[in-house]
């Protein structure tokens, strides 16, 4: 193993020249472990989907769209947690630049989307599954609790959900956490819901200043906050741009099916493509069914179950006329549609990081890290359950949306984020 | 040429950047410079900016799957 690793040099390994070397050389080919072990995850992958092909095409679907959403975070290494924290612990916005690639490219998807789907949106119809959600306290508190417990727990909900797939032990506890923090907002839902979420205004921009408005509005303030970063990064010191690609240069084209291969599925994105590629399947999967999101789905698990046993929290007020990643309480079953979407992201972003053999069992040294990540995951889903989503549903799919809730939970996230990173510097 | 040894292979994010900027500001005049042993990809993009702010440059070796060593010395 050892021998192996040494003999070669970085990124110039893959066994993906092997690949190449098979449409076109007669070398003998080989390809390293976790490459095959890549490969026949790929067939277990390909399985599962005409599996669940038999159980309904649209959890194909969905297994499907998980899978690419899971791959595609895996390879830019997408992170909402360091997005936001990298801001002030680093004064370095890669990538909350990739974020905001993605929320553009989503914008005007869903943008072109609600325009057909609500043609006269003065009227005061919503779409029916854009993520508009009630504004009020709980929106502030959730993104507050949400920032911090994306810092403390080092990833957010779909960030956890990918790291998962890449071994990371801390971000299975985290995964734990979020089902106790989102089964704990679904004890408390019926308080907020007479408190807060049932008189909430569900404010949607294209009500007020027609679809084109709200577009042109949502993309100038996503251009100012990109200006306002640069300006803050100007400020916080040189940095060292990403490591390059290094292409090999021969003009074959097996070497030039090589080069592709391995900047696909080697090397890593750089933040702003995943950020662009993850706003075009949002797109795709809000024209198939709804908007990317899935804390609802989660909620279903962890109250579903309890409901079952009798112990849960019952009816949720309210929740089921609500779109987006508002609590579930569950019934129909475990394989529902959306199961398939957040396993096929843990399993896309296992396939992505064998390929690229960055696969490995991660287990931190220092008990304090479980103890992180499982009340950073509590923090988080009791933040998502009353905030009706994730950075995900309550941000990445609400402000495309066109919805004002979306812009509050970003800013009280980003205010959370801060005091998250205060929270980790004391923590050794 | 002496470095000191930093290994943070387990830890989750940010900490390998953080220990690494600790242990940076803690080296002696004596040390060339510290090796952090890391498995955490995203570390790869975040340590050689912070350690050149602190004047340092690095240099990244691919020691395993997935396993770096990332040199950090005193610039020039």
């Amino acid at each position: 193993m050892r021998a192996e690793s040494e003999s070669r040099t970085p990124e110039t390994k893959s066994v993906l020249v092997a690949f190449a070397c098979s449409l076109g050389y007669t070398e003998k080919v080989t390809f390293e472990k976790s490459v095959r072990l890549g490969l026949l995850a790929l067939a277990v992958a390909v399985a599962i989907l005409l599996l669940a092909t038999g159980l309904g095409g649209e959890m194909a679907l969905f297994w499907a769209f998980g899978m690419a959403f899971g791959f595609v975070l895996q390879r830019s290494r997408f992170c909402f947690a360091s997005a936001f924290r990298d801001v002030f612990l680093l004064r370095h916005g890669r990538n909350l630049k990739g974020v905001l690639v993605g929320l553009a490219v989503a914008t005007l998807g869903f943008g072109v989307l609600m325009s057909q789907q609500v043609p006269f949106p003065a009227l005061g119809l919503l779409p029916q599954e854009a993520n508009v959600l009630p504004l009020g306290w709980h929106v502030v508190l959730g993104g507050l609790l949400f920032g911090a417990g994306m810092v403390v727990s080092g990833g957010c909900v779909s960030g956890s959900i990918y790291r998962m797939g890449e071994g990371y032990i801390a971000s299975w506890v985290s995964f734990g956490g979020i089902l106790v923090g989102l089964l704990a907002a679904g004890y408390t839902w019926n308080w907020w819901w007479r408190v807060q979420i049932a008189d909430g205004a569900r404010l949607w921009l294209p009500a007020f200043i027609g679809h084109g408005g709200a577009i042109v509005l949502t993309m100038a303030a996503l251009v100012v906050i990109y200006l306002l970063l640069l300006w803050w990064e100007s400020r916080g010191g040189l940095v060292i741009p990403d490591r390059e690609f290094d292409a090999g240069n021969e003009e074959t084209f097996a070497g030039k099916l090589n080069n592709t291969l391995r900047r696909i599925f080697v090397h890593g994105w750089p933040a702003a493509a995943g950020g662009a590629v993850l706003g075009g399947l949002n797109v795709m999967l809000f024209t198939a069914a709804h908007p990317w999101g899935f804390t609802g789905e989660l909620s279903r698990w962890s109250i579903g179950f309890t409901n079952w046993l009798g112990l849960g929290p019952g009816a949720l007020a309210g929740a089921a006329d609500l779109p987006g990643c508002t609590l579930e309480v569950g019934g129909g079953g475990i394989l529902q549609h959306m199961f398939f979407l957040v396993w096929g992201m843990v399993f896309g972003s296992l396939i992505g990081a064998l390929l690229a053999g960055e696969f490995k069992i991660r287990l931190p040294r220092q008990r304090t890290r479980y103890l992180q990540s499982a009340g950073g995951g509590v923090a988080m889903g009791y933040g998502a359950g009353i905030a009706m989503g994730c950075t995900i549903g309550a941000f990445f799919s609400a402000i495309p949306s066109l919805a004002v809730n979306g812009w509050v939970f970003a800013i009280f996230l980003a205010v959370g984020a801060w005091i998250g990173v205060q929270i980790i510097q004391r923590i050794q | 040429m002496s470095f000191r040894q930093l290994d943070v292979r387990g830890e989750i994010c940010p900490y390998p950047m953080m220990k690494a900027v600790q242990a940076l500001k803690k080296l002696t005049p004596d040390d060339d410079g510290l090796q952090v042993i890391t498995d955490h990809a995203p570390a790869l993009d975040t340590i050689p900016t912070q350690a050149a702010r602190l004047g340092f440059q690095t240099e990244i070796e691919e020691t395993g799957t997935p396993e770096w060593c990332i040199t950090i010395r005193r610039a020039p």
